[in-house]
């Protein structure tokens, strides 16, 4: 009986998976996720003094429609890494992101978050983020100017516009 | 009622790359340890695989939001090991520089201040006028937003470009009107005046106990400042005063910031001013003679002091640096006894910087 109704639930998720990527349903489904990101408020090195400056009044990145920091994780698609990644800090990076609700992105800022940067060979951290989570958009520098944090934004915002729809959760 | 016990931080609006565990009985917490070491990047350990020179900007990554003080203290160092003589015009842009600098991280400090207390234009204003100082002041001489290496042993990079002094002086005449406006808005504000009077106090004996140091240090009545006790770069040829305040409570340490941007646009006024001619680098050895030594700054925090023992090759054999938040992190005991939601200022007020502590 189980398996009857697990396969008609799969059935069912296929047909309106494909009912979805219609295209005039997921552009505007993608429409409505592309200029609402809001970015977890963690820090977890340097990087975070360009971020910061990124939201205030000279870049103001919020007119791109990521808006401010935002405390309530259940409510937060994006997680920027800001920099080096320690073990410690590891740990959480991976529970936080696995709190957040999907569809959910990550941008790595930061030579330290791509790849370990100018700490390539410390005994205490991650050589870089995407060894941990998956990560959509990398921003080189060190650390990387506003400017660039703005490109990145446009550029997460170019792929979630061209890409499908997933109504499955987080795999 | 049962005590209940949570973590704030290390995601946690502005707490940055710590954490703090607090045991909270009603509205009054009972115990609070902090948490620190998120940030541990092995600083110290890496300057050991390197060259004197590659080290700079390592070291600056400490210290992102006052990086000329931190790379001053280490070259400072090196300088007293290879015996060399700094050129007089090399020292008074080093004071240019880590006076903006200061200026710099205080206007980062004020503005995370001014968020954590529900303030959020004194969230844009001081962050709108620290990026006026980035690009016409520290891009324009040292080429970087923040993270320039712009002080090397031996001197500095680069020579001041033409023209800089005009645009540094127009920058400091606006941010000194500005100056008046953060007064009028925050600082004069009964509720900041409310919220930070008579919180978080640290008495006299006790910030000599504990070891605070920088603007926590003077907020409590202690005139401790290396500029004065011990001169290096050419502060002992330029006029200023120190601010204390000697209340010890949070509004007492934010005046002493406050006073210091103020101070702080006198002194690179001045320095411009006396500015000599001349070089502005020597030439120096990649070989570093056997030895150790110990120099020390007074950081936008406090104290920093850089400790380096050479074996004679072209790597230093240890470089230790003691800095000023990690001298600071026994204030948070101040918020044992207070209430929930004076935790904020106290936090605030001590200016504690997570990177410049775990290193």
């Amino acid at each position: 009986m189980l398996a009857v109704a697990n396969a008609f639930v799969g059935r069912l998720r296929s047909v309106v998976e494909k009912i979805v990527n219609v295209n005039p349903i997921r552009y505007i489904v993608n429409w409505g996720k592309l200029y609402s990101l809001w970015p977890v408020h963690l820090t977890t090195a340097c990087c975070s003094v360009e971020f910061g400056a990124a939201n205030c009044p000279r870049f103001d990145v919020g007119r791109m429609g990521v808006a401010q920091f935002f405390g309530s994780l259940r409510q937060c698609d994006l997680i920027v890494i800001e920099g080096t990644v320690t073990k410690k800090m590891a740990k959480r990076v991976k529970k936080i992101y696995s709190q957040m609700a999907s569809p959910r992105y990550v941008i790595a800022m930061g030579a330290c978050a791509i790849s370990g940067g100018l700490f390539y060979n410390s005994y205490n951290i991650v050589k870089g983020v995407d060894k941990i989570l998956p990560v959509d958009v990398y921003v080189p520098g060190c650390p990387p100017r506003p400017e660039a944090l703005a490109h990145a934004v446009l550029l997460l915002q170019d792929k979630i516009r061209k890409g499908r729809v997933n109504i499955t959760d987080g795999e | 009622m049962s005590a209940i016990y949570f973590s704030v931080g290390p995601q946690h609006a502005g707490s940055g790359h710590f954490r703090m565990k607090i045991t909270l009985q009603g509205d009054i917490i009972l115990n609070a340890e902090p948490d620190p070491g998120f940030v541990h990047r092995s600083v110290e350990k890496i300057a050991e695989t390197r060259e004197y020179l590659q080290n700079v900007p390592l070291i600056e990554r400490q210290c992102l939001s006052d990086v000329s003080s931190v790379t001053l203290a280490y070259a400072m160092g090196i300088e007293e090991l290879l015996g060399i003589e700094v050129p007089p015009r090399a020292q008074y842009i080093r004071v240019i520089m880590c006076e903006l600098s200061r200026i710099m991280s205080h206007l980062y400090w004020l503005a995370i201040f001014g968020i954590f207390l529900g303030h959020s234009t004194m969230f844009m204003w001081p962050f709108g006028d620290r990026d006026i100082f980035i690009t016409e002041t520290a891009e324009k001489i040292a080429g970087a937003r923040v993270s320039y290496s712009y002080i090397i042993p031996g001197g500095v990079r680069y020579d001041l470009p033409d023209g800089i002094k005009e645009h540094t002086l127009k920058t400091l005449d606006y941010f000194q009107g500005r100056l008046k406006e953060y007064d009028a808005i925050f600082f004069s504000n009964p509720i900041f005046k409310r919220r930070t009077k008579g919180v978080g106090v640290l008495s006299r004996p006790d910030a000599i106990r504990m070891g605070v140091t920088g603007p926590t240090l003077r907020g409590s009545g202690v005139r401790g400042d290396i500029r004065k006790d011990e001169p290096y770069a050419a502060y002992d040829e330029l006029d200023f005063e120190i601010p204390v305040f000697s209340e010890g409570d949070a509004y007492s340490r934010s005046l002493v910031r406050f006073r210091e941007m103020e101070i702080s646009s006198s002194i690179i006024r001045q320095a411009f001013e006396n500015l000599p001619e001349g070089d502005f680098k020597v030439k120096t050895r990649k070989k570093v003679p056997e030895g150790e030594v110990f120099s020390r700054v007074e950081a936008a925090r406090g104290e920093l002091a850089c400790y380096i023992i050479s074996d004679g090759t072209r790597k230093p054999y240890r470089v230790k640096m003691s800095t000023p938040s990690f001298r600071n992190l026994p204030g948070f005991s101040l918020m044992k006894g207070s209430m929930l939601a004076d935790l904020p200022t106290i936090w605030m007020s001590l200016d504690y910087w997570p990177l410049d502590a775990d290193r």
